[in-house]
């Protein structure tokens, strides 16, 4: 069960990546992503969009896998610029892992 | 019309055209040899081929053939007749002669797609045979002209009966308007900023409703039902009963209208317009009209007890309740405020008794099932959406869809703006709704929704709300007795039933009767604005001769032969169609069969109860059966 924090999105201003609630789920982003894991990195973004984020903090090291390549942000419809979106959970978990 | 004593031993001559119907008959019937063999047929003058005989040049064949004198019946053998025999019929009138001399045999539908080789040659030879017998007998025949007045008769006073009001009466047609209400202005009046422009409700119904009292040929009948129908195109009575309020149910409406309201057309906010005085007392009128328009309309769907627990929490509404909420209430605070209560959260469930699925939604107490889209909420919704984010930015909104339906211009835009207004979206499977209940967790917010989020691979996502507004949709207004009356066609959505969705799509099956906006089918203002003013646009061209012509194939009687048993008028099924009427035949006082053909159907039933053989229907007599029985049954 996945409890939904209205806040959250607020919260993410100040770590950058605010422009997931621009995202409409398509899945290009998991579909070009090099990793090729589990949704990656959609899922994440999914999780930031509902204000999921217990489960940002327990998927957290997921966010590490990213290279950066910069592949979904280009390819993404909606400019809801993905890879900025996972670059900005890494600095909200960095601030707050110990805190959970 | 030819003389009834026309000689018989006149030799009629009949041109016969078949058609290859580019192979879709000529594939499976040898168009050339079914030619041949009729061509030996007696009266037949000639008999031709053609690929395609609807094109041009083929229908100049018959019209040539006409105006040589070659021929002086036309049997054209080729698709279904609801195709085509009017295109033929009007060739024959081109040619200059009378329309009726017409015969058509289905050797498309009737043959070559469902029979194939010698046997559908066969059969095509002995359906153009069987015409052909047919044709020899025809007699020229003159439309039946009835005169029509010039007034329209309306039902419903929503936005779709203003519109065609006004388109009508600026055509010099006089308008009887009926509104079973005190105010115009219908489900239109009871809402606020529209999407997806955010225009006022108000101000549409305003505008129109003004035209609509103030114009000299519209005549607004409010407090009114439609309590009597009889009638034929051109000239129907409708019976109509005002009512006195105490036996309406609007009185909570009318506690709004203070001594201003009464004497002004203003606008009354989620009523409509005031549009005159209350009947006092019961009164039955008889209108005198040339058209109907049906403007019947819509109301909101009610969701049922417990319906994501309507009825159950009180911070469960429908989206007519927040529309109104939101324009009647302005704090002016960062967060929307219903019934005293500061919104930090709220859900918004898509698809509340609309798209009803047989086996997951239950039906209502009368046994129907809503499983059309209503079209009109998904953009209402996301504009509330919107609407609430831009003006209360502290309160979050959730909205819970099974598909996002934006359909209309400038909608689709909504949806973007909701995304940028950080609307969240939660997608969910028909067959697993989000679950409205108290929330356990905190007292923080009231309700708590549960929902498998397609959306988040299927986890299951719980949102703690103050609030859950439901996207209720539309179902028709009740209106079997009209419907019964007129002898109206609903399709299986309860919705009025038009003729053809593309090429009659305003027009019902009875003739002078048509359709204006959510009466047919859900649809938004501007929509139900498009199909009142096509509705409008056929009803006065309908009326623009000041007659209408129907067709001819009607009963006849004989009044040789008929001596008044009165067989024929037990026997008819069409009210006021055959009646038994007194009249002087050689110095005689007697009792003979008449026919009012404006009503008559040409059903035949009276032909088959006339012991006397003395009633005929125009175009398809006895005789013609029996010749057309006799040329498939020799040999």
């Amino acid at each position: 069960m996945t409890l939904i924090h209205h806040d959250f999105a607020d919260q993410m201003d100040r770590f950058g990546g605010n422009t997931a609630l621009e995202c409409f789920n398509c899945g290009t982003c998991a579909a070009i992503c090099p990793l090729i894991y589990e949704h990656f990195p959609r899922k994440m973004i999914r999780y930031l969009q509902l204000g999921a984020k217990d489960r940002i903090l327990e998927n957290a090291k997921e966010l590490w896998r990213c290279l950066h390549c910069g592949l979904c942000s280009r390819t993404c419809p909606r400019e809801a610029d993905p890879g900025e979106v996972i670059l900005g959970l890494k600095r909200y978990v960095v601030a707050n892992w110990r805190k959970s | 019309m030819s003389s009834e004593t026309k000689p018989e031993e006149k030799e009629e001559k009949v041109g016969v055209y078949i058609c290859y119907c580019g192979g879709n008959i000529s594939d499976h019937v040898d168009v050339e040899a079914v030619r041949d063999r009729v061509e030996k047929i007696p009266g037949v003058a000639v008999a031709r081929t053609n690929m395609f005989m609807c094109s041009d040049p083929g229908q100049e064949l018959i019209m040539e053939d006409l105006r040589d004198g070659i021929v002086d019946r036309v049997v054209v053998a080729s698709c279904a007749p609801s195709l085509h025999e009017m295109t033929f019929r009007s060739a024959i009138s081109r040619a200059g002669e009378n329309p009726y001399i017409y015969e058509h045999a289905n050797i498309r539908e009737q043959v070559s797609w469902v029979h194939h080789g010698e046997q559908a040659t066969d059969k095509a030879t002995l359906l153009v045979s069987a015409a052909t017998a047919k044709a020899v007998r025809l007699k020229p025949l003159e439309p039946i002209r009835v005169n029509a007045m010039s007034h329209a008769t309306i039902i419903g006073g929503g936005i779709a009966g203003m519109r065609a009001a006004v388109d009508l009466a600026d055509r010099g047609i006089e308008v009887a308007l009926i509104e079973k209400s005190p105010f115009l202005g219908g489900q239109l009046a009871l809402l606020d900023k529209l999407a997806p422009t955010r225009e006022k409700a108000s101000e549409l119904v305003s505008h129109l409703a003004s035209r609509v009292i103030n114009h000299a040929s519209i005549k607004v009948h409010s407090c009114t039902t439609v309590e009597h129908f009889e009638g034929y195109v051109g000239n129907f009575k409708v019976g109509i009963k005002k009512h006195p309020l105490e036996s309406n149910a609007y009185k909570e409406k009318m506690k709004m209208l203070n001594p201003v309201h009464k004497s002004a057309e203003a606008f009354i906010p989620f009523a409509g317009v005031y549009s005159g005085p209350v009947p006092s007392a019961a009164e039955e009128l008889v209108i005198d009209t040339g058209v109907i328009i049906l403007a019947t309309g819509i109301k909101s769907y009610t969701p049922y007890q417990g319906e994501y627990g309507y009825g159950e929490f009180p911070e469960v509404i429908t989206l007519s309740d927040l529309i109104r909420n939101l324009a009647e209430n302005n704090n002016g605070g960062s967060l929307l405020e219903i019934n005293g209560r500061k919104i930090k959260s709220m859900a918004m469930i898509h698809c509340v008794g609309s798209r009803q699925i047989p086996g997951i939604h239950p039906e209502d107490a009368s046994g129907h099932l809503n499983e059309y889209c209503s079209r009109t909420c998904c953009s209402a919704l996301l504009n509330a959406s919107n609407v609430i984010r831009e003006t209360y930015p502290k309160t979050r909104v959730y909205e819970f869809y099974r598909d996002i339906r934006t359909y209309g211009r400038g909608q689709e835009e909504l949806y973007e703006q909701a995304s940028k207004n950080r609307v969240v979206f939660i997608r969910f499977e028909s067959q697993e709704a989000p679950e409205v209940s108290k929330n356990g967790y905190s007292d923080e917010f009231p309700l708590l929704i549960k929902a498998k989020d397609i959306l988040t691979f299927g986890e299951e996502v719980e949102v703690p709300v103050d609030l859950v507004v439901l996207a209720t949709g539309v179902e028709p207004n009740e209106i079997s007795k009209i419907v019964d009356m007129m002898k109206l066609p609903v399709g299986p959505d309860r919705f009025l039933l038009e003729v053809h969705p593309k090429l009659r799509p305003v027009e019902l099956p009875v003739s002078g009767i048509f359709l204006a906006g959510t009466c047919q089918a859900p649809m938004d203002a501007g929509e139900a604005c498009s199909g009142a003013s096509g509705a409008a646009v056929k009803a006065a061209a309908l009326l623009s001769r000041g007659y209408v012509e129907l067709d001819p194939f009607v009963a006849d009687v004989d009044i040789q032969k008929c001596n008044g048993t009165g067989a024929c008028v037990e026997a008819c099924l069409s009210d006021g169609a055959l009646e038994l009427v007194e009249m002087e035949i050689d110095g005689q006082k007697v009792q003979r069969a008449k026919v009012t053909p404006a009503f008559c159907l040409g059903c035949g039933a009276c032909v088959a109860v006339c012991p006397e053989n003395a009633i005929d229907v125009n175009g398809w007599t006895l005789k013609q059966y029996e010749a057309m029985v006799n040329a498939i049954v020799a040999e």
